[in-house]
């Protein structure tokens, strides 16, 4: 069994939304801008024009960080949100009774409801629109124009993902509270 | 840097208020329930069907066709992926791209053929067959050619871009005899195409792969996405081995990833330009070698541009630029080149001034020598496609263009603002009664929206074809419903530039609805005019009586083209076969079939390297360099262009030096063009204290007007919001959310204000393709606020080009 992490390229991210949209065709998300499982979060630029700080402005693209100590999964009551044999972090609508605890434990701010099933939803790596078909590579980053994400195996060695974590530089959001995510920005 | 940022997003609201069941809900809402409530329509999600096909096409969303591998589940689109093979979209597709299935699923649409029934732009239509709406066309049209005595001209067309553009084209110009043709190039690139035709020999492509400094003033790639540009560049920005420099009165999301942005006053790039010609040539930091041997006219040029005195110094007072930063620019320019760009732009559609803008930008950028060099401005190669030929009738009654006069060089694609306010205003030199409007919305794509209304109200008859009941579908007598791209074969088309190859739009799924793709509509309308039409010219014509006594009429009739329909009779798909085997063979058509690409040694060059990226030919195979002995050559990539129009311009060229050209003297002898690109006072209008510039732009989620309904894509961005200087907005008291009227000479708008520090202090901007009116556009209607409605229609003396960055307008809160 594999351990899917993702790699984001960040700084090559031009906020087109491209993935945002792949995502809600891929996996059926309901239509409606609070409905996502994906996004770009977009940092206001420091300075008064004309001296704006370039850097100061910069595009990040997120979604569920697939945390390898999830906080979303331990306050489930009802093992609704469970690591599957791949390492990602999954939530079965079944079992799902939208007591809505994992969205307050989650720090990533990255799940939403579903107004369809009334579960919570979140994104799954399209694991089962996807990589349970065999493809291997999930839908925001196939379609991304700058191809900021790289996506696989991080118990590989030989994965392009894990050359990339060994050669460059990267970080991942709020480390500090230990929930060791398998997102991975690129510096 | 770290940047922690939640999932709320800015300028991001929702259209739905609620949402209801599921796909085939849709189309059962009445509108009323429409207007308030939203479908998740076409969002199926991926499932495990056992009958899944892959289907390669062409994404129609907006101009690029990018190559897409649908993914068809039991007949029914879930997903739109990209194609790998097509090395043009280099294995993308944006956020337009994915929501294709949107287009398809609109309940919206165009449904089936219709003819108005109340008040022209009232918007009530009745529904009919095809056979009905072609015979009603028939009639109308029939009666205004035999009242303007075969003067086929009467009637007008236009057209927006697209792959059957050309089917529709040669219908109504070679077939029908139409001259008075208008498209979208007036009022978007003209400027740009002709000016670097003129200048370096063709538009070219920017090799953006692989140049280390680019200039790029204007045009802001990360949000009105061009392919390959804007995959190639913004992988290499930031560091990664391109260096950029925005000017722009904007902080685009281009902006955020330059190394230096400066802003510039709106309207002075000629100045800037001129200025950085001025620095490399007092300092002979140009390429001397290459200058000598490709220019002509260098030394004239020379003293032109120092006689001028075009200095820094000078140019700082009309750009805002500093001076030494001009200076720093032109030297880090030099020191690149020949693998440094100064980008051509695409929407040029600008300033008064803009031909010689472009041309000043090109001769600049070919001093550095990187012209048909790797890194630089290439020209590249394309494969060839066999032809499809079509016998056109020739009219001896038809009269020429309206608006020729009104600019210097009116070319086949017309100056729609000429064109339209010739016939307006009364100097028509003939009536023009009639206009056929193929994906085009001239009511919304047009500067002055009053007026194009007032046109079409004109008219004694107007037929519109389109997919979506747009504000020019409002002001029809008949509607054609076109099949949207999936449901379609379109014509083969061959993309040029250094990895060449040909791609096709094969149908995905059957219409949905009673929709034809344009090859049939014209076959349908050739097969009831062309009778009728031929006796009226039979009437009038007497080059045609002559030789009806000289052979007979019936094989006048067919010999000549006459037959209307003759060359639209074949499938798209068995031209596409013939275009295609007459070169290649059969097994490549079999490739274009199953994989949507075809090139030479594909099978052998196409490889995958990394996750994400592939290679399509290896280095040395491709054609960076083309051009041998001299600066001509025959390959567009580029899809906006129209070869014909350009290979014009290019001929006269070619007679003239075969170099790069920075005197134009026979185009001053002949048309009073200045020679050379000369900055003029008049034609650059201060922004009065107070006031503000308007300018305008386009979107990465949106496609003019042709998106505004698609309901994926406003959830990305539902409204236009106007960007004002945030301190002042607030002097005026205007914040975020605010409603403001935006008031020019020729009619005012209201939108949402937007205060930021990302524009200057007298320029507003919003972008274009919202405001419809269009009652039948359930999400678009009334969203937003119509960039045309306050544009005025000021239009470049050479082209007559669209001038859309010289509107004063004043700010106020309401
Ligand atoms: S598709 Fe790529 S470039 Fe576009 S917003 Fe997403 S991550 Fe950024
Ligand atoms: S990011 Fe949030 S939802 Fe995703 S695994 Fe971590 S805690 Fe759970
Ligand atoms: S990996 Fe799949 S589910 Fe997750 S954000 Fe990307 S497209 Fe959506
Ligand atoms: S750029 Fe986007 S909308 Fe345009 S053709 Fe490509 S995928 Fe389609």
């Amino acid at each position: 069994m594999a351990r899917y992490g993702m790699a984001l390229d960040y700084k090559s991210c031009i906020n087109c939304k491209a993935c945002e949209s792949a995502c809600k065709e891929e996996n059926g998300i309901l239509l409606g801008a609070d409905k996502h499982r994906i996004w770009v979060g977009v940092n206001d630029i420091a300075g008064i024009f004309p001296d704006l700080s370039i850097g100061s402005s910069s595009f990040e693209p997120s979604q569920c960080q697939q945390c390898d100590n999830a906080p979303c999964q331990e306050v489930c009551p009802t093992s609704a949100t469970y690591y599957d044999d791949n390492g990602v972090v999954r939530v079965n609508p079944d079992q799902c009774i939208l007591c809505t605890y994992c969205m307050q434990a989650c720090p990533y701010d990255a799940r939403y409801i579903d107004d369809r099933t009334l579960t919570v939803d979140k994104c799954n790596f399209c694991s089962d629109t996807r990589l349970a078909n065999g493809e291997t590579t999930t839908a925001c980053q196939a379609t991304c124009p700058t191809k900021v994400r790289i996506f696989g195996d991080l118990d590989d060695p030989t994965s392009e993902i894990s050359q990339v974590l060994r050669d460059r530089e990267h970080y991942s959001l709020k480390e500090h509270l230990g929930t060791k995510p398998k997102l991975f920005y690129l510096t | 840097m770290k940047t922690e940022i939640s999932r709320r997003r800015f300028i991001q609201g929702t259209v739905a208020l609620t949402v209801v069941g599921a796909s085939a809900a849709a189309t059962a809402l009445s509108k009323a329930e429409e207007k308030t409530k939203i479908v998740d329509f076409g969002l199926t999600k991926t499932s495990f069907s056992t009958n899944v096909q892959e289907v390669p096409t062409l994404c129609e969303m907006c101009v690029n066709k990018c190559a897409a591998l649908a993914r068809v589940e039991d007949g029914v689109i879930t997903k739109l992926n990209p194609n790998p093979l097509f090395p043009k979209s280099r294995n993308m597709l944006c956020a337009r791209g994915n929501a294709g299935i949107q287009a398809l699923e609109d309940p919206d649409r165009l449904k089936f053929p219709m003819i108005r029934v109340g008040e022209r732009g009232e918007g009530k239509f009745m529904r009919v067959t095809w056979d009905e709406a072609f015979e009603y066309v028939k009639d109308k049209m029939v009666k205004i050619i035999d009242e303007e005595e075969d003067n086929r001209s009467t009637i007008g067309y236009c057209a927006g871009e697209g792959m059957a553009e050309h089917t529709f084209q040669s219908f109504m110009n070679k077939k029908i005899g139409l001259k008075n043709f208008v498209n979208h190039a007036s009022i978007c690139l003209a400027t740009t195409m002709s000016g670097y035709a003129l200048t370096i020999g063709g538009y070219g492509q920017a090799d953006l792969e692989n140049a280390e400094y680019v200039i790029m003033a204007g045009a802001n790639r990360a949000e009105a996405i061009i392919t390959p540009d804007t995959m190639d560049m913004f992988k290499r920005t930031k560091g990664s081995g391109m260096k950029l420099i925005v000017i722009d009165p904007r902080f685009t999301n281009t902006a955020a990833h330059a190394d230096k942005w400066l802003t510039i006053e709106v309207g002075t790039d000629l100045a800037f330009v001129l200025a950085l010609t001025y620095v490399s040539m007092t300092e002979e930091s140009y390429n001397k070698r290459y200058v000598e041997e490709n220019f002509s006219d260098f030394e004239a040029y020379k003293k032109h541009i120092i006689g001028n005195e075009y200095t820094p110094e000078w140019a700082e007072k009309l750009t805002g630029i500093k001076a030494d930063e001009i200076r720093k620019v032109a030297r880090d320019f030099m020191a690149h080149a020949p693998r440094s760009i100064y980008y051509q732009g695409r929407r040029t559609a600008w300033s008064l001034q803009d031909f010689q803008l472009r041309r000043a930008q090109a001769i600049f950028s070919a001093m550095g020598g990187g012209i048909d060099q790797k890194g630089g401005i290439i020209f590249g190669d394309n494969i060839p496609l066999g032809k499809h030929e079509i016998t056109a009738p020739l009219y001896t009654n038809t009269l020429g263009r309206i608006e020729r006069g009104k600019a210097a060089l009116i070319g086949n694609n017309g100056s729609w603002i000429a064109w339209r306010n010739t016939i307006i205003d009364g100097t028509s030199p003939y009536p023009v009664r009639a206009l056929f409007a193929y994906k085009q919305n001239p009511m919304l794509s047009v500067p002055n929206t009053a007026k194009t209304k007032q046109m079409l109200e004109k008219m004694d008859l107007v037929v519109v074809i389109d997919t979506m009941p747009s504000d020019t579908v409002m002001m029809a007598d008949v509607v054609f419903p076109e099949s949207i791209y999936l449901e379609r074969e379109d014509p083969i088309k061959t993309f040029g530039g250094a990895e060449p190859s040909i791609a096709l739009r094969k149908k995905v799924v059957d219409a949905k609805y009673d929709t034809k793709p344009v090859i049939e509509i014209m076959r349908g309308l050739g097969e009831k005019l062309s009778k009728p039409l031929f006796e009226i010219s039979r009437k009038y014509d007497e080059d045609l009586q002559e030789e009806i006594d000289d052979y007979d009429a019936e094989s006048v009739f067919k010999d000549n083209g006459y037959d209307l329909a003759d060359g639209f009779r074949h499938s798209q798909e068995t031209i596409n076969h013939h275009m295609v085997t007459s070169k290649h063979g059969e097994e490549a058509w079999k490739t274009l079939r199953e994989k949507g690409v075809y090139y030479p040694n594909m099978d052998k060059y196409f490889k995958k390297l990394t996750v994400n990226n592939y290679e399509y030919y290896p280095e040395h195979k491709k054609s960076y360099s083309v051009i041998e002995g001299d600066l001509v050559n025959e390959s567009y990539h580029d899809t906006c262009v129209d070869i014909n129009e350009i290979s014009v311009l290019k001929k006269t060229f070619r007679t003239e030096t075969e170099k790069i050209s920075c005197a134009l003297y026979n185009l001053e002898e002949q048309k009073g063009v200045d020679a050379m690109p000369k900055w003029r006072d008049e034609l650059y209008t201060p922004t009065p204290k107070g006031k503000f510039k308007f300018v305008t732009g386009r979107h990465g989620q949106f496609t003019q007007s042709g998106t505004s309904n698609n309901a994926l894509l406003l959830d990305l961005l539902p409204e236009n919001y106007v960007w004002i200087n945030s301190r002042v907005a607030a002097a005026k008291d205007i914040k975020f959310g605010d409603m403001v009227e935006i008031k020019s000479s020729i009619g005012s708008i209201q939108i949402k204000a937007y205060p930021t520090e990302k524009i200057g202090n007298n320029v507003v901007f919003f972008i274009h393709g919202f405001g419809a009116d269009s009652d039948e556009l359930s999400l678009a209607h009334h969203r937003g606020a119509n960039d045309n409605a306050i544009i005025e229609d000021k239009y470049e003396a050479i082209f007559g080009a669209a001038a859309m960055h010289e509107t004063i307008v004043e700010v106020r809160r309401v």
